[in-house]
């Protein structure tokens, strides 16, 4: 059984627009099922606006789903009581994208790392300093630091404090959306090796959003391929970027920078820009910007198929 | 030369006292060339673009000799100024939403410079302003030129800015990030059209990216920034196959590859200096596992390790290397075949 199973989960939001007041059905996520084992990490990739944080978001409750399963350890937890909410919060925790905005400036980190254990009422007072300082010690933090305030510290080291946070109460589960986004390379690689640090020494499971698909590709063994809201592709992380079977998943791949000025690039440049979240096209999501778009890509809804053994895609023609 | 960047220094007024934000930036763009600039958060790459187009803020202090086509811009009045930006030379800023006026339609603002800088009359203005838009590949010139920015997407958005930089069809063009803010299928968009103009055009380019990417694809001799200084500087090629600065090595073994998975990425310890905060030898001495004790007194000079190749460390000085004991020898044993 998967750690955590996602069935046909929707996040649809509804806002005002213009003078009138005309209602608009966004829809951020539509109908995205997928799982994640234990001790591994699925990677959802996509550009802005596809869904990704929506789908985080979603699967953790912050936003209640529209409709939808997520079943975490065999439990359904959309409709669960707050009571039961809040012992499942522990299991599961989420690290924000920007490491400024998340982090209460006027606390220090020893009273950040603390907050999560004083909420769930975890351990007495020793037993709690100690988890504090035996985690400051993992993220590279000197006992001394943890007096200090979030402003003084750099961008890196908050986003490892974020972890630190998340990792608190011992949780199975992270939710990373654009863990090191916001990161310059050299630091964004502290943090990427100190996740896969300690995903290995815990076993622990992530769900790892991010738009950057070297960085995807480097820390999951799963990935998954959205376009606005929906999954389009899905499999193992060498199947994905070896032999991608969706066309959206290609020009993706296609249109990454590569560093290394003599590789000779094949590029597909996809014509126009992504349609708008508010009113997506008919039929393929996808089929306004297809190269190998037909008549029946306007018609067909195509579903999400298993194509080869475990990989999975939803396109009408491969 | 159609640029020559002569030692060129920038101080700003931060918390009522100056500091130095760039210092000895010397460097030359020929024409049909790009040149690269890269480096993290806060190098001053943009800095740098701005002192060559002196949009500095108030009370900057600039210093040094920058020369565009011979003639030395720096000694130049406000008004000569503004007859070469957005003629001679112009720029494409990050963020297209902030740096197009909204209040005036795409086909005013990219008139704008026909105006100032060109005798043509209305028509002949229209019809180069619907040239320009097709030419950056834009869909439905006419009707465009009549929308206002919040209408496109962001893509549309810089293919404008291209427009608009291009309109006078300078001979450098300086472009900052041009496509940090957009999604990486768009991004392959502008990155084509760059390459498109690079082919038809014989302008100099100045590409300031922080995505070794983007370097790769587009530029043909790069410059490595660390902490206001130009640190290393090498063809592209050279500059990927045979990194010397360690600070240019540490940023390339930090970039996960493609096909290499859960592998031990390389990277930098601590933080970049602050302006204000510079220690007095190598900026970058406090976060190198090379660094000597000449590292943390004296600067060390620009060195040649060949023709166009140049890095600022003291790892490649021979006196130093010579200096040193056998323990350091083979430090740089192992730095010189990183
Ligand atoms: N609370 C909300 N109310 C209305 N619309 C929302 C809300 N949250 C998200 N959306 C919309 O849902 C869509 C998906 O948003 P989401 O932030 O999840 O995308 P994303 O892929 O993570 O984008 P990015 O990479 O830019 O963060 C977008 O069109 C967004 O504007
Ligand atoms: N208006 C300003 N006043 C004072 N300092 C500034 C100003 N703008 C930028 N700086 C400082 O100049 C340095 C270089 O900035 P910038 O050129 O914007 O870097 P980059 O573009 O490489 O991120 C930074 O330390 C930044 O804080
Ligand atoms: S279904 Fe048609 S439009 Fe959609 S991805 Fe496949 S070929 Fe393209
Ligand atoms: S000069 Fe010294 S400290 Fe600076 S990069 Fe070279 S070896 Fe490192
Ligand atoms: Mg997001
Ligand atoms: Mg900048």
């Amino acid at each position: 059984m998967a750690l955590l199973e996602v069935q046909n989960l929707k996040q649809h939001f509804t806002t005002k627009k213009g003078f009138m007041g005309e209602k608009t059905v966004i829809k951020a996520v539509d109908g995205v099922s997928l799982s994640i084992e234990e001790g591994k990490t699925l990677g959802v990739v996509g550009e802005s606006g596809c869904g990704k944080s929506s789908l985080g978001r979603s699967i953790l409750r912050l936003v209640e789903p529209t409709e939808g399963s997520v079943k975490f350890n065999g439990q359904e937890i959309v409709g669960m009581s707050p009571r039961g909410m809040k012992e499942l919060r522990k299991e599961m925790q989420i690290v924000f994208q920007d490491p400024y905005a998340s982090l209460n400036p006027r606390n220090t980190v020893r009273k950040i790392l603390e907050a999560p254990l004083l909420i769930h009422g975890t351990g007495n007072k020793k037993e709690r300093q100690e988890r504090i300082e035996s985690l400051a010690g993992k993220i590279g933090l000197r006992k001394e630091q943890l007096n200090n305030y979030p402003h003084e510290f750099s961008g890196g080291q908050r986003q490892r404090i974020g972890i630190a946070r998340a990792l608190m109460l011992n949780p199975k589960l992270i939710i990373a959306d654009e863990p090191v986004s916001a990161l310059d390379v050299s630091v964004q690689s502290q943090v990427l090796n100190l996740m896969l640090d300690l995903q290995q020494e815990r076993n622990l499971s992530y769900m790892f959003i991010s738009h950057d698909l070297s960085v995807v590709q480097h820390v999951s063994d799963k990935v998954a391929v959205m376009y606005l809201g929906k999954v389009v592709e899905i499999a193992d992380v060498k199947k994905v970027y070896k032999d991608p079977l969706h066309p959206y998943t290609r020009a993706l791949l296609s249109a990454l920078p590569i560093p290394d000025p003599v590789r000779v690039r094949n590029r597909i440049i996809l014509q126009g820009d992504l349609p708008s979240p508010a009113n997506p096209p008919p039929g393929c999501p996808f089929h306004t910007r297809c190269p190998m778009a037909t008549k029946e890509c306007a018609e067909i809804v195509p579903p999400l198929e298993e194509k080869t053994t475990d990989h999975f895609a939803a396109c009408i023609h491969t | 030369m159609l640029l020559e960047v002569n030692d060129l220094s920038l101080s700003l007024k931060r918390a009522g006292k100056y500091s130095k934000i760039l210092d000895g930036i010397s460097f030359q763009v020929a024409q049909g060339e790009t040149l690269g600039i890269v480096g993290e958060s806060g190098c001053g790459k943009s800095m740098t673009a701005l002192s060559l187009m002196q949009l500095l803020p108030d009370k900057a202090r600039l210093g040094g000799k920058v020369d565009l086509q011979g003639e030395q811009i720096t000694s130049f009045s406000k008004r000569k100024l503004e007859k070469i930006r957005g003629n001679q030379m112009s720029m494409i800023f990050q963020d297209p939403l902030t740096s197009l006026n909204p209040l005036h339609t795409v086909g005013t603002q990219v008139e704008e410079s026909l105006i100032l800088h060109t005798k043509k009359s209305k028509q002949e203005r229209r019809d180069r302003v619907l040239h320009l838009l097709r030419a950056v590949g834009l869909p439905r010139a006419e009707e465009l030129i009549d929308e206002y920015p919040h209408q496109l997407s962001g893509g549309m958005r810089q293919r404008v800015m291209i427009a608009i930089a291009m309109a006078c069809e300078p001979q450098l063009l300086i472009c900052d990030e041009p496509t940090t803010a957009l999604d990486v299928t768009v991004q392959a968009q502008i990155l084509e059209l760059m390459n498109d103009i690079k082919r038809q055009t014989k302008m100099g380019i100045i590409m300031i990216t922080h995505d070794m990417g983007v370097v790769a694809e587009v530029c043909d001799r790069v410059i490595v920034m660390y902490a206001g200084k130009i640190v290393e500087e090498a063809p592209v090629i050279e500059l990927f196959q045979n990194p010397k600065h360690p600070y240019t090595q540490g940023l390339l073994d930090s970039i996960p590859k493609l096909g290499e998975r859960k592998k031990k990425l390389g990277s930098i310890p601590g933080t970049v200096p602050t302006p204000g905060n510079m220690p007095a030898g190598c900026r970058f001495a406090d976060r190198c596992i090379h660094a000597m004790d000449i590292c943390r007194s004296t600067l060390p000079p620009m060195i040649n390790i060949q023709e166009n190749h140049q890095t600022a460390c003291w790892l490649y000085d021979e006196k130093e290397a010579k200096n040193d004991g056998s323990a350091r020898s083979t430090e740089l044993e192992t730095a010189l075949h990183n």
